[in-house]
């Protein structure tokens, strides 16, 4: 049975660059060998068009020497260059300004069930027996552009059409003793359709799938689901700028709470340009959002036993209906500020669902988060956009659809949110059930209320 | 008998020596590469070096470097494309490497490749680095960046953090295709970046600023530091003291600069020719039509001295130049790679460009800007009765399709009457590529290229500029409040 693709050969490689390291003066040292495999096939319009194999092996090494800390990083892996590069990053290190708040994450707060790398069972055995004729077979099998048809309505210009996997297989090592591994395969497909109206006005949809295990990948859908996607955009039509109710599609809700998990970090706290420095335990959100990092569920994307410093993570609550829980605190900012440390980052954040719209024990679906808001704007894309850090303040760029009476009536096209992080997470409606599986944020579908829309 | 000195014999066997080849040795890849029916392979291989310096907190407390080295393989049967990369340049492995992008011609017989006739094409110097970013010792670059941060807290007292980044690569490309052209290519690249925290009666507001240009380490002086510093502390006033419009579609005046990012996303993007060659781009099928005001001329450059975006040769080995996208008011060219020149029957014109040996090469820009125009930028901001006036960017997207773009305003002002009013932030601005451009109604004289470190995303990174002079464009949609 394989467990992933770095040998022993490479462990003993990662250890010859600890040994370098502490041999030629670093006090501590963390070595992080990565290697991974990406196998690719597209297909445009239903023809072969690029084959790409990737290989990779690095090493990243984090020095402390002498109270300072430099990073480093080479995929050359030759035994007889290791000395010298470790000596010329020694001298670099040395040349850098004294910060002992720097040091190696304390060894019981690391995790020590890591040994393998396929403890969380993200690793598919059958990646090992896949060939390219396999994987041909695979992309041609989804590859749906021959099936497509013209209709009076639309032409369809183009698809692009890919399949591909890969496997990640890291192996950290620090010199406090911690020893951890992480294995992870993935198989992807995605479409991008492009279809034209009578006119000639081009509207193009996009759809992929993802997962962990080969058989768990939905292949047939994905052409289809992006034509379907295309032609639903046709026909836009410009709405008053306005307030509006705004049920934004589980597909690209993510997009909305990434600044608050950015405004969670320590490192933006200490440098005072996070909008929620001073919300821990306090309740800043409404009490419909709750986030919790199910980082360790068991072969689900995102999982994992250990973050970028060999932390053990844990399944912890991150905002508690509306309340934050935990800001991410890394060793580093642990020293420097006094906060107690956590991990350095989320692994796989979960937002729960309402229960305020359940009924009968059923997921509550896209449908009746429209149904709940009666009308409003369906987003199902963002175009651009940026939220400010330091206040929260954001502006988005949408993609989507009007709904009235809890049902889609056109696409809307050339809109644009704004409002206030804060704001925007305390007229949270409800959260959907519906997060898509394949994605390592599980965020769901999402409603809120009265959001600045301009057009 | 005395010899004549080859300064290009040298710089090709100091390539040939980074990567342990030699030329018979590119000759049996690219046969290996084409044994399977190619109709023409290249082959990249890259050899980076990558330095970064962080102050954080008054100290320049973290920094290191980085080694990327490999050979990318290329393959093509007609459009199609056939890649894979070695990150060792041992023969066995660069030899795997070829056969597996061999792959995509299909044939399952091997073919034999007759010999190619190796040239060496000159190389133009749009770089002209003069000090090597890899001679230089970090330690040297710890003071600039200490001045910097002095400089700022001198000039603004709200000031109370400061994040000051310096990071600086140079990478050795060596290039040889099947046509038996070799290239070689050093190219040095620095890039400054600084970030600043202000708080104002206990509101805070940030804004970052850089600098990047493909230059040595000569780039690092206190002139820079001091225009860094003068351009992060600037218009912090009017950023405490903005708000945002009432949203909705009105004129837009677009400052010289960085409004350049409207050409990126709203035109350029669309004007790449694989997009047209797929039948994607809103602009497919429009080659020599009339496309906006005649007073616009709209131009990619890989040419400009110093240039982030510039090249020497692109990622294909085809010598950097100019290219003329829009001309006088029509449509001229799009960009090229080889696959796409080759299929609208014209020659490369330089854009084939990829992130790394890892990626194959695709049209992607490199500085995109407008040219003058015959206008007072006074006189432009005079003749808008309401709408805004914006100068400072991040976050562009567009939809290839649709055409449909928009970026994201980190500052600008209201105008009323023709003057500059209250200050604005943190809105987004919506339009469509062709129409934008059509309502371009009038072009300023006072064209400013922006060299702040932008990088594109096109599916794989690359470094490009941007710039425009004052455009007044007759109607977008700005984000705003709703309004009551």
């Amino acid at each position: 049975m394989n467990s992933g693709i770095i040998s022993e050969e490479d462990k003993r490689k990662a250890g010859l660059f600890m040994a370098s390291a502490l041999e030629q003066g670093a006090d501590m040292a963390r070595i992080s060998l990565s290697k991974s495999i990406l196998d690719s096939f597209s297909f445009l319009n239903g023809e072969l068009d690029k084959v790409s194999h990737s290989a990779d092996c690095s090493v990243f090494i984090h020095l402390f020497v002498e109270g300072r800390y430099g990073t480093f990083s080479t995929n050359r892996l030759e035994e007889s260059s290791i000395g010298d590069f470790i000596g010329r990053a020694i001298e670099t290190t040395r040349m850098l300004a004294e910060d002992r708040c720097r040091t190696l994450a304390d060894i019981s707060r690391t995790a020590a069930n890591a040994r393998t790398g396929t403890e969380l069972g993200l690793c598919d055995e059958s990646y090992f027996s896949l060939d390219s004729s396999d994987r041909l077979r695979k992309a041609m099998s989804g590859c749906g552009f021959n099936k497509m048809k013209n209709t009076d309505s639309y032409k369809v210009i183009s698809e692009e059409f890919e399949y591909s996997d890969s496997i990640d297989d890291n192996y950290l090592i620090d010199s406090n003793g911690f020893e951890g591994r992480h294995v992870e395969t993935s198989f992807a497909v995605c479409s991008e359709t492009t279809v034209s109206d009578s006119g000639g006005l081009k509207y193009s949809g996009y759809w992929w799938d993802s997962s962990p295990f080969l058989n768990n990948l939905d292949i047939s859908d994905c052409s289809e689901t992006s034509l379907r996607r295309a032609a639903a955009c046709m026909n836009p039509q410009k709405r008053r700028s306005g307030k509006y109710n705004m049920v934004v599609d589980c597909s690209v809700s993510s997009r909305l709470i990434a600044p608050v998990i950015t405004a969670l970090g320590a490192g933006n706290i200490q440098q005072k340009n996070s909008f929620l420095s001073e919300s821990l335990g306090r309740k800043v959100f409404s009490e419909k959002l709750t986030v919790t990092d199910r980082a360790t569920d068991f072969g689900k994307p995102g999982s994992r036993l250990f973050d970028t410093e060999g932390v053990a993570t844990s399944e912890r609550k991150v905002i508690e209906k509306g309340t934050v829980r935990m800001f991410f605190v890394n060793t580093y900012m642990s020293n420097k500020t006094g906060m107690a440390p956590t991990v350095e980052g989320i692994s796989r954040p979960v937002v729960e669902e309402s229960q305020n719209l359940k009924s009968d024990g059923k997921r509550v679906s896209l449908r009746d988060l429209m149904r709940h808001c009666r009308n409003g704007i369906l987003v199902t894309g963002f175009n651009g956009g940026n939220c400010n850090s330091s206040t929260g303040n954001f502006s988005y760029g949408i993609e989507g659809f009007a709904f009235r009476d809890g049902k889609i009536t056109h696409p809307v096209k050339e809109m644009v949110i704004t409002g206030n992080m804060l704001e925007l997470w305390n007229s949270l409606e409800a959260a959907g059930g519906d997060a898509r599986s394949c994605t390592r944020w599980q965020i769901p579908s999402l409603a809120f209320r009265n959001v600045d829309f301009s057009a | 008998m005395a010899t004549r000195f080859d300064s290009t014999q040298m710089t090709e066997n100091r390539f040939t020596d980074i990567f342990n080849v030699t030329v018979p040795d590119l000759e049996r890849l690219v046969a290996a590469a084409l044994s399977r029916g190619g109709d023409y392979s290249d082959l990249y291989f890259e050899y980076s070096s990558y330095g970064e310096l962080l102050l954080r907190d008054g100290a320049v407390t973290s920094g290191g470097f980085h080694v990327d080295y490999g050979v990318g393989i290329r393959v093509l049967k007609g459009e199609k494309t056939g890649y894979a990369y070695s990150e060792s340049t041992a023969m066995k492995d660069m030899l795997a490497a070829a056969q597996t992008a061999a792959i995509i011609a299909g044939s399952c017989t091997a073919k034999e490749v007759p010999p190619v006739r190796v040239s060496r094409p000159a190389s133009p110097d749009f770089y002209g680095m003069k000090e090597s970013w890899n001679n230089v010792p970090a330690s040297r670059f710890l003071p600039f960046l200490k001045d910097l941060e002095n400089r700022i807290y001198s000039k603004d007292q709200r000031v109370v953090k400061v994040l000051a980044r310096l990071s600086y690569s140079e990478s050795e490309i060596m290039m040889f295709n099947s046509y038996g052209e070799l290239t070689c290519d050093s190219r040095p690249m620095g890039n400054v970046s600084v970030s600043v925290i202000m708080n104002e009666n206990g509101n805070t507001e940030n804004k970052s600023v850089s600098r990047s240009f493909r230059m040595g380490a000569e780039m690092i002086s206190g002139e820079l530091a001091d225009e860094l510093a003068s351009e992060a502390v600037s218009g912090m006033d009017e950023r405490f003291r903005a708000g945002r419009p009432e949203g909705g579609i009105m004129p837009v005046v677009m400052g010289a600069g960085a409004s350049g990012i409207l050409l990126h996303e709203a035109m350029g993007h669309a004007f790449e020719a694989d997009f047209n060659r797929k039948g994607q781009s809103v602009f497919s099928d429009r080659m020599g039509q009339k496309i906006c005001n005649e007073s616009i001329s709209i131009v990619d450059d890989g040419t400009l001295y110093g240039n982030r975006g510039s090249c020497n040769f692109d990622d294909e080995g085809i010598p950097g130049q100019k290219t003329y996208m829009v001309r006088n008011g029509i449509l001229a060219s799009y960009l090229h790679d080889r696959i796409s020149a080759k299929w609208f029957g014209t020659s490369p014109t330089g854009n084939g460009r990829r992130e790394s040996f890892r990626f194959n090469p695709i049209p992607r820009m490199r500085s995109t800007y407008m040219e003058n125009g015959p206008e007072d930028p006074k006189d432009i901001i005079a003749s808008v009765q309401k709408g805004i006036y914006v100068d400072e960017f991040s976050n562009g997207q567009v939809k290839i399709g649709e055409g449909d773009f928009t970026f994201y305003v980190k500052s600008g002002f209201l105008i009323e009457n023709g003057r500059l009013g209250d200050p604005i932030k943190d809105i987004n601005i919506i339009g469509n590529g062709p129409k934008a451009l059509s309502d371009i109604i009038a072009v300023g004289n006072d064209l400013k290229i922006d060299n702040g470190i932008w990088t594109c995303g096109k599916g794989q990174s690359a470094p490009v500029t941007c710039g425009i002079p004052t455009v007044l464009v007759r109607s977008l949609t700005v984000g705003g409040s709703a309004g009551e």
